[in-house]
């Protein structure tokens, strides 16, 4: 996967029967993305964590999921490897059809960095 | 608004730098719409092994457009650093599928008006005339 062990790393995870985790996941702060993100001030795109729960979401599925579409997606607060060195990453998944709900959320035990309703699916028509 | 020659490098509209560039130029500004153009290139920080983006990628393309636009306004007005912005919220993304290596994404940015810092935009980017995703966006703009 595209930042699976670049942008975090997966420490830990807690699964429950239906499709529901929670990935304790490190920051990587030596991701080559800070260099430009920004110079001399690291910020975690909120992109990446955006893609960091979709891969923690194909984790749990041990298949890799794309997104088809994103209703909302708030970023409450800065994330910086700095400020959240590691991150929950809770990720819950709902099938419909072909294709299955997504809500994702990173947050520490300080605050919430990000929250995420989307729909993912295995395959993007080409 | 003309864009004159000197204002056009992308570094001077854009705070983000190598590896995570996601606007190539600023093709027309009028009003409040902005066209940006973006060419995927091998070693777009987004790529993956079966030479497509991920999605997010876009996401970040339509997002440093927007960022491009508020930089030729803030260059227009004076300033000397590109402005640096956060993306607050995305709202109402769809992607029809993932550009690839060699496709060349135009973006155009609608801005709204600003409220109390957040600027809320629109995005949609085509390739070749076929429209592949949008989304709308709240911006922060920080204030140094």
């Amino acid at each position: 996967m595209l930042l699976e062990n670049k942008f975090f790393r997966v420490l830990d995870v807690k699964r429950d029967d239906n499709l529901q985790a929670i990935y304790r996941v490190q920051i990587v702060p030596d991701c080559n993305v800070y260099n430009g993100h920004f110079p001399g001030d690291p910020v975690c795109p909120g992109v990446c964590n955006m893609e960091t729960i979709k891969e923690c979401a194909s984790l749990m599925l041990g298949r890799q999921l794309r997104y088809e579409s994103i209703k909302q997606c708030r970023l409450t607060a800065l994330a910086t490897p700095v400020v959240c060195p590691e991150v929950n990453v809770t990720v819950s998944l709902t099938e419909t059809g072909d294709a299955f709900q997504i809500l994702g959320q990173i947050a520490d035990e300080k605050q919430t960095y990000m929250i995420l309703k989307g729909i993912v699916r295995y395959n993007l028509s080409e | 608004m003309t864009i004159s020659k000197a204002i056009s490098k992308i570094e001077d509209l854009i705070p983000q730098r190598s590896p995570i560039m996601m606007v190539d130029e600023v093709l027309a500004v009028e009003g409040d719409d902005c066209t940006c153009q973006l060419t995927i290139r091998q070693d777009n920080f987004f790529m993956e092994p079966d030479g497509m983006i991920a999605e997010p990628g876009v996401i970040e393309h339509i997002a440093q457009s927007a960022s491009a636009f508020a930089g030729v306004r803030a260059v227009a007005a004076g300033a000397t650093e590109p402005p640096v912005g956060y993306i607050g919220e995305v709202k109402n993304f769809r992607i029809t599928r993932r550009p690839k290596l060699g496709d060349v994404l135009i973006t155009k940015i609608t801005m709204g008006p600003e409220v109390q810092g957040v600027t809320i935009i629109s995005g949609v980017t085509c390739i070749m005339d076929e429209t592949v995703a949008e989304t709308q966006m709240k911006i922060f703009v920080r204030e140094d």
